[in-house]
């Protein structure tokens, strides 16, 4: 026996809901950061599951712009803690409601 | 094996993240998804996609993390403090919104297929680097020439962000050991339009400009 494609989805599944759970859990802003790359990482698993069970090499690239993607997220993403707590003096995104630095 | 493997590494993958959202130092959740980045690229080889595996690890697990884990470091970020929820009328919503996510997750592993109905592991070259660069440079060219674009804007933007404003602005005036303040914030009187750049750096050098230059060296004797 194998492992089917429906485990690695199930897999992939969980892995996100793990990502949205904590994105709403968390109240500091890094933690929730943390959370999104790893919905980033559950929607790459389902690519990567799907193109090689249909032995198609499309899945594999989607996966190769996601992480470049999540890169340039990475760095946009930090600058922006990094301006946040610069003003705030805090990381808690209750603290930061406003949309105004 | 392949199941064996699998189990393993999803078992790893699950915990790690269960770990990323427990633990309230932000250390400790970074170094946890580092281990689900890990685990995840041991399950890209065993799907057969070397290259995934080996980017997921240098990128994520070696770029992106180290990145994060920096942030952290910088901001001397402490164990979040428990605090009151400002809005505790929501706490029965979000259990009903819990509930529904939890029925959707059982749905979907109840449809999880036990018994082998796809050949898989054929011989083929889907995953291999060839391959990849193949598909990157025909036709999927005009997506990785818009991804540069998007990498270039991204160092733009990460520059502009975390750039502190060196020189102050004209309507600015320093008081010395303290911070920049607006110069009618200061004495509202004073017209706004006769005060001059102060185009230093250092407090000394501000009271120099200033003319309120205080005397350091008896300062630090005492």
């Amino acid at each position: 026996m194998t492992p089917q494609l429906s485990w690695y989805l199930a897999l992939s599944a969980v892995l996100f809901t793990i990502g949205v759970a904590g994105v709403v859990i968390k109240r500091n802003v890094i933690a929730m950061f943390m959370c999104i790359e790893l919905m980033l990482n559950a929607v790459n698993l389902t690519f990567v599951a799907f193109a090689s069970f249909f032995q198609d090499v499309t899945g594999q690239l989607f996966v190769f712009i996601v992480m470049t993607v999540a890169a340039a997220e990475a760095a946009v993403g930090l600058g922006i803690i990094i301006a946040i707590f610069r003003n705030r003096e805090s990381l808690d995104v209750d603290d930061a409601s406003i949309l105004k630095l | 094996m392949l199941v064996l493997l699998f189990i393993i590494f999803a078992g790893m993958a699950v915990g790690c993240a269960i770990a990323v959202v427990a633990q309230r130092n932000p250390l400790y959740s970074a170094i946890s998804l580092i281990g689900v980045f890990i685990s995840l690229a041991c399950l890209y080889v065993t799907l057969a996609a070397p290259f995934i595996a080996a980017v997921q690890v240098i990128v994520y697990a070696g770029a992106i993390m180290v990145l994060v884990v920096f942030v952290i470091m910088l901001l001397n970020v402490e164990q979040e403090d428990r605090r009151r929820p400002r809005m505790a009328f929501l706490v029965p919503a979000a259990v009903g919104m819990a509930a529904v996510l939890i029925a959707e997750v059982a749905f979907i592993l109840s449809s999880v297929q036990l018994s082998a109905n796809t050949p898989t592991q054929n011989i083929s070259d889907v995953g291999l680097t060839s391959s990849i660069g193949t598909g990157l440079f025909t036709t999927y060219l005009l997506p990785f020439e818009i991804t540069s674009i998007l990498l270039l804007m991204a160092i733009v933007g990460a520059m502009t962000l975390a750039r502190q404003a060196k020189m102050l602005s004209p309507r600015a005036r320093v008081v010395p050991g303290a911070q920049v303040l607006a110069l009618n914030v200061i004495d509202p009187r004073v017209p706004l339009d006769d005060t001059k750049a102060i185009h230093v750096h250092t407090t000394t050098e501000v009271e120099k400009v200033l003319g309120i230059e205080h005397d350091h060296d008896s300062a630090q004797r005492d």
